[in-house]
């Protein structure tokens, strides 16, 4: 009864790909933003702040239509990747990772400042009078301390990357087998006559991967809490 | 050994401090607030002063003018925090080793095994921070920062977080540490009682501005810091002697400007050694004649040879051998009639007299 069509299938895995490298890219400069935002005081950090968080308020498309204007082929930026490298992010896989990252890059920043901000200065300040340099406290006590909000930050980004619709759609289009994540296909069904069933069996899949994704970092939260040895 | 000359300013709060150490352990006393702690993070290199220098054995810390700053993990300083600071994700012994394995072997001081006997803490090695007491995380935070080999070593209120009967506990490791390991160190505290069980040399804080610096008795003394002994509730603070122990009747008895005083029997009283007692003004009673049936067993004989009306009522100066302040309400200094050159007993409890720091030789 339960057995999906090889359409359906490949959202799933596709829709699996594009939350995974949007994480994946989005991780190193997560916790360096989130690090500056907790630790560093400068010159336009508010307005920073403002522009990270620009994507979590604007409509989804708008920052669709955006990074098409930017990225596409005839875009600003994108026209030069093109007639440079012959690389095209529009209605490729790769665009999809591009606007998944995007959407889900405040949420990945949030958590990770958060987590970083509650670790006492003093605590770095200690491991420096040992005779531990800057870079070396960094990675010896703030990354590791770090970790359970590093992880919750990666869970949250990558839930977001699952469910993202409007910026995937405007930006690299609906195409099968490229670009039609788990949501798109979803919507595709949906439109389509005799379509429900796949809309129905796809919805099951969200549900579960969703909640996996929870369950998961519920787990590996209270292993982390435990292993840095907090309370 | 360390002499510095610093300006710092952090929104309303100001610091200016100029002085040179050169004792073994020098306490840095002050109330909270008062910048001992961001004196202490200016030597460690935790924070930069706005101008100065900063010099140990020799050797510039820093110099704004020169624009040498040395930063904290090479200055080779260590600190211990009151609040620890142990780095919770790492067990016992990791902690331990975590200066220890940063330095070169030929410059490390000490070694592992030693620094755990000294402190007896061998027993925690596999255990987590979270785990340990109050007192062996303070023992951990001294040994972690000892094994990194500091050629100076900051103790920051190690003792203020702990309660009176760990206090006690802490400060024989304290001393041990100070008598075996020869590292010069600065004790920052608010409690002179503490300070005074390592040493008597004192570098006196207030409000971001150095008021003193030298023994214990001239900076408390009258020529010291004007108000300051006083504020301390430090305003009688005498070295006696100690004479003998009436073990019945629950006293020690000791020498005080050639008057016998009692004081709460305890063991640690040394017949034949000194140390530092203490009584509050305002715990001082007058009598213009002995008196009977009282339960106040010190009854001192003395002259007044001053009087200052205060805010509070009157301060009287009185000699029993050296002198003697002691703070009476303006009608008990009327209702007694007291003029200079009266001849009074001044009355205080045993209890009253407190015992500061160490017994001394």
């Amino acid at each position: 009864m339960f057995e999906l069509t090889p359409e359906e299938y490949s959202a799933m895995m596709l829709s699996l790909k594009v939350s995974t490298w949007s994480v994946i890219i989005i991780l190193a400069p997560g916790i360096f933003t989130g690090w500056l935002l907790a630790r560093r005081n400068f010159i336009g950090k508010s307005l920073l702040d403002g522009i990270l968080h620009l994507p979590l308020v604007l409509p989804p498309v708008v920052t669709g239509y955006l990074l098409l204007l930017l990225l596409g082929k005839q875009g600003f930026f994108g026209s030069w990747l093109y007639e440079t490298f012959g690389i095209t992010l529009a209605f490729s896989w790769h665009g999809a990772v591009i606007a998944t990252a995007l959407m889900s890059f405040p949420l990945m920043v949030r958590s990770i400042r958060l987590s970083i901000s509650t670790i006492e200065i003093k605590m770095e300040q200690a491991a420096r009078s040992l005779g531990a340099s800057a870079f070396n406290t960094f990675f010896t006590i703030t990354l590791p301390l770090a970790v359970p909000g590093i992880i919750t930050g990666c869970i949250l980004a990558f839930a977001r990357s699952l469910g993202e619709f409007g910026a995937t759609i405007t930006f690299v289009g609906n195409i099968e087998g490229e670009t039609r994540t788990l949501p798109l296909a979803i919507y595709t069904y949906i439109q389509i006559p005799d379509g429900s069933e796949s809309a129905q069996r796809l919805l099951v899949i969200s549900v579960i991967l969703a909640f996996s994704a929870l369950l998961f970092s519920d787990l590996i939260e209270r292993r982390t809490t435990h292993w840095i040895g907090a309370k | 050994m360390l002499s510095l000359e610093v300006q710092f300013q952090r929104g309303n709060f100001n610091l200016e401090a100029n002085f040179a150490l050169d004792n073994p352990v020098t306490g840095l006393f002050g109330a909270s607030g008062s910048g001992k702690s961001t004196l202490l993070s200016l030597i460690a290199g935790l924070a930069n002063p706005d101008k100065g220098w900063l010099n140990l054995s020799d050797n510039l810390l820093f110099h704004s003018a020169k624009k040498i700053n040395i930063p904290p993990d090479k200055r080779n300083i260590g600190v211990v925090f009151q609040d620890n600071q142990l780095f919770p994700h790492l067990p016992v012994n990791k902690n331990l080793q975590y200066g220890y394995k940063r330095i070169e072997k030929k410059q490390r001081r000490f070694e592992m095994l030693e620094i755990v006997d000294l402190l007896e803490i061998g027993h925690l090695l596999k255990k987590r921070p979270t785990q340990l007491s109050g007192g062996e995380k303070q023992r951990v935070g001294l040994g972690r920062a000892l094994l990194a080999s500091p050629r100076f070593l900051l103790l920051d209120e190690p003792l203020a977080a702990l309660d009176q009967g760990l206090k006690e506990q802490i400060l024989p490791f304290l001393k041990r540490v100070k008598d075996e390991l020869e590292i010069p160190m600065v004790y920052i505290s608010h409690s002179m009682d503490e300070i005074l069980h390592l040493t008597d040399h004192l570098v006196v804080i207030n409000n971001g501005r150095i008021l003193g610096t030298g023994h214990f008795y001239d900076v408390l003394g009258e020529n010291g810091i004007q108000g300051f002994a006083s504020t301390m509730g430090l305003e009688n603070t005498f070295r006696a002697t100690i004479v003998g122990h009436e073990l019945e009747s629950g006293l020690t008895i000791a020498n005080l400007f050639g008057n016998h005083i009692f004081l709460p029997l305890s063991k640690k009283y040394i017949i034949g050694k000194h140390c530092y007692i203490s009584i509050r003004s305002s715990e001082i009673a007058i009598a213009k004649q002995h008196i009977k049936h009282i339960s106040i067993q010190n009854q001192i004989k003395g002259k007044i040879f001053h009087f200052v009306p205060n805010e509070t009522g009157i301060t009287v100066y009185i000699d029993i051998g050296g002198p003697l302040v002691v703070n009476v309400t303006r009608k008990a200094f009327a209702d007694l009639e007291l003029r200079e050159s009266d001849e009074v007993h001044c009355l205080i409890k045993a209890q009253s007299f407190s015992c500061l720091g160490k017994i001394l030789d």
